[in-house]
């Protein structure tokens, strides 16, 4: 456990340093074109995607009220979700925490004797950062997908939540692929790497023996864990070991079969503008009596990790209806510049900057809500319509909040807050409130103008410093309106 | 941790209790009944023809090959696209539908059947099996989705592992779309083991957003239209 506690304070320490972060990226001319191509190219497919305005719209709304359906009834749906999992013969396990998580899944497989794990792709693992916790424990873990493989073999995390590789162009690839894959000759042909890719995982397919996959979503009606990919190696992962363990955080679950289809149609549009993913996997059972193949065992997580505490407030708990599609990146102006890495947690972008601060607190995540110029983007383009500007407003809220201010709403509430900045908008605030206040201190600001400090903190880093004017706004227009009264008398 | 099983039990008990009282106590006297009516968009309805249009076209787009035939035919469109594409074995599922082309197929290519546990064979299945037959349940003309409901005699790795797939299509289990096939088949009754809709060969944009094909699951994705 000692490890998880160091990898947990790993997490809260790099979300910490945000600030250096982004002097550091944004100063990575090769990594802001890797993302201007990628994030264009993103924005564009899922344009093309919608046959119109009003399918997009009438799509969105029916998602939003599924989502908050789910949400309603979320303690009855899990319930519901475990007993037709166990009925089907899928075992289930809830975790608080990551340390939980990671020690259900490692104890699973040592039950099992298991040695190597192939992945597929799941970020509720990454949230857990399971693969460094089971390779503590001398189980080889290999990420499958094409790009989550590409970050481990670097030795990174994924930069995106639906392409984890996207900060790479091939010719990074290509010379990743000669410093670590033997007997590679260098190409940077694409097909060429991901042929290359294709053969070392197979024979990892071939010879593990436990699989771990997340979910997209998990139908509480008939207890069948849904995957959405492209590639097939969901599909391996799932079906080739003799263990399949699924992750996923508590907020997945949906009520009826009959909510797959627009969610899935959305998603996968939102995401990456196809109409379908190549695979739409439904798991529902371990392979049954007579079935030639399929796992003699599947075991799914239910993971909270801050969750339940987003969901105990009416305004937070929309951050749950998020399935994941990683549009609100691909169109926002600050991620697609300062890049994924920067911000220091599993999840970056707008969804990171909502969910980050339930997971690790405000006190490591304080500068995250603040990561925005609340241009709306986000909000515009999720398929679930969270309004994320909101969001990011409240947290920032929650953020200033004195410490000890009752109801305590998030963990690390008041980390943002400072004393001076406190002060000073309490008496513009009772400054505004009384109309004597109001007239002596404009009397005040305009004579004494000239006190106006040159220097005004992190203001002035890239601009001048205002100076307040020689007369107020309302002197102004009285002397204006007096002149043309003037002059309508004088010509009248 | 001598009893382990206990301790992850322990573990999962404790948490469970906790995250449900969380819950529960913030939906504690919710009225369901109150919830706001969901919207749905009405979409087109489409001819035969149309939906059949639409469903080649989507699978085309998706790098699949789309073949029209009939059952009698099969077997010889069959075995030329093994040998356009060089493979001499192919896996099959023991499907009765199908028996016939299986049979007639016998003198043209070395068939093998999926008869066996995947258990000690998976180095075969993954390095021997070049290409494999399968049949499908229905399909979805709207996205170009073909429903694959693997059993004791057609595997999940029949249609995953060899690097070719051919499937047999009927077109008269053609649906418009994923919601209007559940609703009519009644999934919800009853789900097998797994379930997936395919809609091409596999394929990845990972590497700089260059769409390669064949990443894990099959390279070729053939399907074998019939009763058109
Ligand atoms: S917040 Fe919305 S746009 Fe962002 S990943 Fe979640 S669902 Fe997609």
């Amino acid at each position: 456990m000692k490890h998880i506690i160091e990898e947990e304070s790993k997490y809260v320490a790099s979300a910490k340093a945000f600030r250096a972060n982004v002097t550091r990226d944004l100063g990575n001319e090769e990594l802001r074109s890797n993302f201007r191509g990628a994030m264009d190219y993103l924005m564009d497919k899922r344009k093309g995607a919608f046959s119109s305005e009003d399918e997009l719209e009438v799509l969105r709304e029916q998602c939003k009220l599924i989502k908050q359906r789910c949400l309603a009834k979320l303690p009855h749906l899990l319930e519901q979700l475990e007993g037709n999992l166990e009925k089907n013969g899928i075992k289930v396990h809830w975790a608080e925490t990551i340390t939980e998580a990671n020690e259900i899944i490692a104890q699973l497989i040592a039950q099992k004797k298991g040695k190597s794990v192939v992945k597929g792709k799941s970020m509720v693992s990454e949230e857990t950062a399971l693969n460094d916790y089971l390779e503590e424990r001398n189980v080889e873990c290999l990420e499958s997908d094409m790009g989550e493989y590409i970050v481990q073999l670097a030795k990174e995390h994924p930069s995106h939540i639906i392409m984890p590789a996207i900060h790479q162009n091939k010719k990074q690839v290509a010379k990743l692929f000669a410093d670590n894959i033997d007997g590679f000759e260098y190409s940077t042909d694409v097909d060429t790497l991901i042929q290359q890719g294709r053969e070392v995982l197979r024979n990892k397919f071939c010879q593990a023996d436990v699989g771990i996959s997340g979910v997209n979503f998990a139908v509480a009606e008939t207890g069948t864990l849904c995957l959405v990919e492209n590639e097939g190696n969901g599909r391996m992962c799932t079906t080739i070991p003799d263990l399949h363990i699924a992750i996923t955080g508590i907020e997945k679950v949906i009520e009826h079969l009959a909510d797959v289809p627009p969610l899935l149609s959305l998603l996968t549009r939102s995401a990456t503008g196809q109409a379908i993913s190549t695979y739409f996997n439904m798991i529902s059972s371990p392979r049954k009596l007579g079935e030639k193949d399929g796992p003699e065992e599947v075991h799914l997580v239910l993971l909270d990790n801050g969750r339940s505490q987003a969901f105990a407030d009416e305004e937070l708990k929309q951050t749950l209806q998020c399935i994941r599609c990683g549009a609100c990146m691909n169109h926002c102006p600050v991620y697609t510049r300062i890049g994924g890495h920067a911000y220091g947690t599993v999840y970056p972008g707008p969804i990171g900057k909502m969910i980050s601060p339930h997971m690790l607190g405000l006190e490591a995540t304080t500068n995250l809500p603040t990561a925005s110029t609340l241009c709306g983007a986000c909000g515009e383009v999720c398929p679930v319509k969270i309004p994320i500007p909101k969001i990011l407003l409240r947290l920032r809220q929650e953020s200033v909040k004195p410490k000890s201010q009752q109801p305590q709403v998030m963990k690390g509430q008041g980390a943002g807050r400072n004393n001076v900045e406190a002060l000073i908008w309490k008496v513009w605030a009772q400054v505004h409130k009384s109309p004597t206040m109001y007239a002596l201190s404009m009397w005040g600001l305009t004579r004494f103008r000239f006190l106006m400090p040159k220097k005004l903190g992190g203001w002035t880093s890239v601009r001048t410093a205002p100076k307040p004017a020689a007369t107020t706004l309302h002197q102004r227009i009285n002397a204006k309106q007096k002149k043309t009264q003037q002059s309508q008398q004088e010509r009248g | 941790m001598t009893n382990t099983k206990a301790d992850i039990k322990a573990v999962s008990n404790t948490a469970r209790g906790n995250i449900l009282a969380k819950l529960k106590a913030e939906v504690n006297g919710a009225d369901y009944k109150k919830l706001p009516e969901e919207v749905s968009f009405n979409y087109p309805k489409f001819s035969r023809e149309e939906n059949l249009a639409q469903f080649i076209s989507e699978l085309e787009k998706n790098h699949a090959q789309v073949i029209k035939t009939t059952k009698e035919n099969m077997a010889e469109v069959i075995s030329e696209q093994l040998k356009v594409l060089n493979i001499t074995k192919l896996l099959y599922g023991e499907n009765d539908s199908h028996r016939e082309v299986i049979n007639a197929l016998d003198s043209k290519v070395d068939l093998q059947a999926y008869d066996f546990s995947i258990d000690n064979n998976k180095e075969m299945l993954f390095n021997e099996c070049p290409a494999a037959l399968s049949t499908s349940r229905c399909s979805i003309a709207a996205t170009g989705s073909i429903v694959l409901w693997p059993d004791e005699n057609e595997p999940r790795s029949l249609t995953l592992v060899p690097p070719v797939h051919l499937v047999i299509v009927d077109a008269n289990e053609l649906h418009a779309d994923f919601a209007s096939l559940m609703t009519s088949q009644q999934w919800q009754d009853k789900l097998p083991t797994n379930v997936v809709l395919v809609s091409g060969p596999s394929k990845t944009a990972d590497i700089q957003q260059t769409l390669a094909y064949g990443a894990h699951g099959p390279k070729a994705l053939i399907v074998l239209l019939i009763n058109i």
